[in-house]
């Protein structure tokens, strides 16, 4: 816990310099793990900002404060879920509008501006967002919690309410589906640069 | 450790922690206010609609129903109401001419 139960039981009775401590002691990981759960940095403040006023609105519901970081992870989580599915519609009728020609060529001005440990990093997160982006918005958050985040299945357990079986079998099938993806843009890229665009 | 591990930890360490803006929590701020607001606009709204509601149902009940209630139909008994009735249609049999039957000189009769 970054804060002491006697903090979110003052949030809890309204104290808002209570709830301003809360908001500097988490802010910084809740931006992290949403800037790794939607890997769009231009929105990761908006969700954050979204993230704290439904923890204000729903502190009251709050069993006890030792379930507070999962229950701040289960708001996250929903709220990085309700950006992910908006972005999915949006998206649908934007991609059109840019020409393949057009996409190439601003990844190529992107990124002959950037030195080589941030062209990596680019590659390796561009990489896994179009892994992500070929599974749902359950499988990327889900993996995304487990294997980048790193949290324990325990901690899953409480932010999904589910078993411990259930949700390993949840996260065997969403890594089978991210495998499939990973082996057919391999397939595509080794069929030809055009058509690797294709997924 | 397989391959998609090892992309998931370079792809955490692609992504470090963004430092928050100062606009931050200014921002969470700005949020919970207007949604307060809105609760606050949706509440009076329905105090207004309760306070309406129950000025119509008193008004009802004080200027209304007693208006309505004064017709002679709720104050006469069940006799006067029938013998008004009755005197219409006499009145109008007279006026066509039509001898009305006399009922209890038939059954003296009988």
């Amino acid at each position: 816990m970054q804060v002491e139960f006697q903090l979110i039981e003052r949030a809890r009775g309204g104290d808002d310099a209570a709830f301003n401590l809360i908001i500097q002691a988490y802010r910084k990981r809740i931006l992290g793990t949403i800037a790794r759960l939607i890997g769009r940095p231009e929105d990761v403040e908006d969700v954050g900002q979204e993230v704290f006023v439904r923890l204000y609105y729903s502190l009251d519901q709050l069993r006890t404060p030792e379930v507070f970081e999962p229950w701040l992870y289960r708001l996250t989580v929903n709220a990085a879920y309700d950006y992910l599915r908006r972005q999915r519609r949006r998206n649908e009728s934007r991609m059109s509008d840019l020409s393949e020609q057009q996409v190439s060529m601003a990844d190529a001005l992107a990124g002959g501006r950037k030195s080589d440990e941030e062209q990596h990093r680019t590659r390796v997160r561009e990489l896994v967002e179009s892994l992500l982006r070929g599974v749902s918005e359950d499988d990327r958050i889900l993996l995304t919690l487990k294997e980048v985040e790193g949290l324990s299945l325990k901690e899953l357990e409480r932010i999904y309410n589910v078993n411990e079986n259930a949700l390993k079998v949840r996260l065997f099938r969403a890594r089978q589906r991210v495998l499939k993806v990973f082996e057919s843009e391999h397939k595509a890229q080794a069929a030809g640069p055009v058509s690797g665009k294709a997924k | 450790m397989d391959e998609l591990q090892k992309l998931f930890c370079a792809y955490r360490e692609a992504i470090p922690d963004p430092e928050p803006s100062a606009d931050f929590t200014p921002g969470v701020w700005r949020g919970i206010d207007a949604r307060r607001s809105s609760a606050r606009l949706f509440r009076r709204f329905a105090q207004v609609f309760v306070a309406f509601a129950a000025v119509l149902t008193v008004l009802m009940g004080v200027v209304v129903l007693p208006y309505l209630q004064r017709a002679p139909v709720y104050r006469a008994t069940y006799i006067d109401v029938l013998a008004e009735e009755h005197a219409s249609e006499e009145t109008a049999a007279l006026a066509d001419g039509i001898q009305q039957p006399d009922f209890a000189n038939e059954a003296v009769t009988q």
